[in-house]
């Protein structure tokens, strides 16, 4: 059924990456020109407009992977794995990208580069995960048994985050009480506009990101199956019922 | 493979013009001259934005009406300045901020109309070039590898299996 | 009840083997001295600054001499095949996770009883009332280490450069219990009340029952093939 899904969203993708682009050069313009500075960050609440879509957007990239591997491991479809690896490692693209943006945030507004705030460690803890989730795929030469493999730890990792995020928070509160508000953003109107086109822009983004990559590795299964290395699982399951 | 590089020549010259836009923009309302600079030029009639530090115990006025004068300090420089204008909130001695006004020669005073934060706008360009250029380059090698992936596909042979030793196929 | 007697040969199993070669714990014991030794030479220490410091020091040294420990509980197996037996066994696939996890967990235990005596001796830590509590939160630290290293172990086992992959894929999912570990035992050892840190004891337990239980599952789909 979810493989019937992915391929008709597959065959609709242009129009994600159409509406991706629209919706980021809108938020581009108003979040860099057309919208007020803030009364309290002044020029550099306008990081905010990258850096917050971008930290969305790889929470929304690791629940793909957790609800992906959890669907891989119980129905074992080789689409579904091929996007987990897809979602993987654009998911570590984005929480890169939102862990320097924020760490060019923090500099100006709390004047250091780094500190051990909750949200920077379990970022952190994430993008150590999907290295290791990289790295696991790269070091397993079967590619079924790596597609298990990876979606186990992608499920451990997954339920792993909360606990590693709210064990931080705990240990924050009691050895350094927190000098600053990890929210120093107040919403209001001229910052949620530019914020809300940038959110969806990055998640089409994503989506459409996550589409070309699936597609990128079903490609090169079918080359491999086309050169005979190996049969492809992906085209071998398409032809048996 | 030309549909895709038109699509991204577009893509890529709307980015540009975005930029050449947030530069003007940035040179017009957002960029300061430093106080050497501003000595120095021959007297400039529309307001100018300077950077600079309240220096400690020369802050006089009602400020909460909007009316004060201290000396500004920027490094070695350093001026008067009459401020009059909307009430000053977060002004206070060794505060770093930026002053909206003219200069006014004859008298050596800086007559300001408004303050504005101090513009980190090197952090704010660092992290929108940096986001923007890694995502664009991302979704354009990954596009760019699908069509090379095709191409290869359609030209690649179909495997055949070696015929065995006694020259059956299977 | 095959489920509780496959638990039981699995741990007999590793026990034997591990009373006839004292290869892994005599690797564990002599790795945890040079890591107590190479402590002590880096951080020139007082006695308060041993007291900021001894409780990161021992999980430091118990994390990575227990992650030796579970690296070894697969690769043994990789000997005569027995990883395929394993996996051909007609007994229920948690059942040899749980006595895998029990087998690791005695291993990790008894070396850090053994070495806890080392750190107090060279430390010299005051711990005659702490130790039934540093006890309780030994067991649950390691408990869950155990729970999430064996899965890990049994994991890596089958994949290039496995003696890298595990510490790399284990030591960012036991950072809550490295955590709660290193506040609990400071806490225990200051001489703090029990309330002070039963918080973190809490948060051990959670962990180990969620993990235990989440482990317990997903070990089937590692030794399937």
């Amino acid at each position: 059924m979810i493989n019937r899904i992915i391929r008709q969203i597959q065959r609709y993708k242009g129009w994600f990456g159409g509406a991706a682009a629209l919706c980021i050069f809108l938020g581009l313009y108003i979040g860099l020109l057309a919208s007020p500075p803030d009364y309290y960050q002044g020029e550099l609440v306008r990081i905010m407009y990258v850096h917050v879509p971008l930290a969305h957007t790889s929470t929304m990239a690791y629940s793909v992977l957790f609800f992906g591997s959890i669907w891989y491991l119980w129905k074992r479809d080789p689409l579904v794995d091929n996007m987990c690896q897809a979602s993987a490692s654009i998911c570590a693209l984005f929480t890169t990208l939102a862990l320097i943006t924020g760490s060019i945030w923090a500099k100006p507004t709390w004047n250091t580069w780094w500190t051990w705030d909750p949200r920077l460690v379990s970022f952190t803890v994430l993008l150590l995960i999907l290295g290791g989730y990289i790295m696991l795929r790269r070091l397993v030469d079967d590619p079924v048994q790596g597609g298990r493999y990876a979606a186990i730890l992608a499920i451990v990792g997954g339920i792993d985050l909360p606990i590693i995020k709210f064990s931080v928070e705990w240990w924050r509160t009691l050895h350094q009480p927190m000098s600053f508000s990890t929210r120093g953003v107040s919403i209001s109107e001229d910052i949620l506009v530019p914020l809300t086109l940038m959110s969806i822009g990055c998640w089409l983004l994503f989506a459409y990101m996550v589409m070309v990559r699936t597609q990128i590795l079903y490609l090169t299964d079918l080359l491999h199956a086309k050169k005979g290395r190996f049969l492809s699982q992906t085209h071998f399951s398409q032809t048996t019922p | 493979m030309t549909g895709l590089y038109t699509r991204w020549a577009l893509i890529l010259g709307a980015t540009l013009l975005l930029a050449i836009l947030t530069y003007q923009h940035y040179q017009q309302h957002l960029s300061t001259l430093s106080m050497g600079t501003l000595l120095g030029t021959p007297p400039v009639t529309q307001p100018v934005r300077i950077q600079g530090m309240v220096k400690s115990g020369t802050l006089q006025g009602d400020v909460e009406h909007g009316q004060a004068t201290f000396e500004f300090v920027d490094g070695a420089a350093s001026l008067t300045v009459e401020y009059q204008g909307p009430p000053l909130e977060n002004i206070r001695e060794l505060k770093t901020l930026v002053l909206i006004g003219r200069w006014d020669s004859q008298a050596q005073v800086f007559k300001a109309q408004d303050t504005a934060l101090i513009n980190n706008f090197g952090f704010v360009a660092a992290a929108y070039l940096i986001s923007v250029m890694a995502l664009g380059w991302m979704v354009f090698a990954m596009s760019q590898r699908v069509m090379v992936l095709f191409k290869e596909i359609k030209e690649s042979k179909l495997y055949e299996p070696e015929a065995d030793s006694l020259g059956h196929k299977e | 009840m095959p489920f509780f007697k496959t638990i039981r040969w699995v741990v007999w199993k590793d026990l034997i083997s591990e009373w006839r070669t004292r290869e892994t714990m005599s690797s564990m014991l002599f790795f945890a001295l040079i890591v107590i030794l190479v402590f002590s030479f880096s951080f020139s220490m007082d006695q308060d600054a041993a007291r900021q410091l001894i409780a990161g020091i021992i999980w430091v040294a118990f994390t990575f001499t227990g992650i030796i420990g579970l690296g070894k509980s697969f690769t043994s197996e990789l000997q005569n095949d027995c990883l395929e037996s394993l996996q051909m066994c007609p007994a229920p696939k948690g059942a040899i996770y749980l006595g895998k996890v029990a087998a690791n967990f005695l291993f990790m235990l008894s070396v850090e009883i053994l070495l806890f005596p080392l750190f107090v001796l060279f430390f010299n830590l005051d711990v005659i009332e702490a130790v039934g509590t540093l006890l309780i939160i030994f067991s649950l630290a390691t408990l869950g280490l155990a729970a999430v290293g064996t899965l890990f172990s049994a994991l890596t086992v089958q994949i290039r450069a496995r003696e890298v992959m595990l510490p790399v894929l284990l030591l960012p999912l036991a950072i809550p219990v490295m955590i709660a570990a290193v506040e609990a035992t400071r806490g225990a050892l200051s001489g703090d009340p029990f309330s002070f840190y039963s918080q973190w004891i809490q948060l051990l337990i959670i962990f180990d029952i969620i993990f235990t239980v989440v482990s317990f599952w997903l070990f089937e789909f590692i030794l399937d093939s």
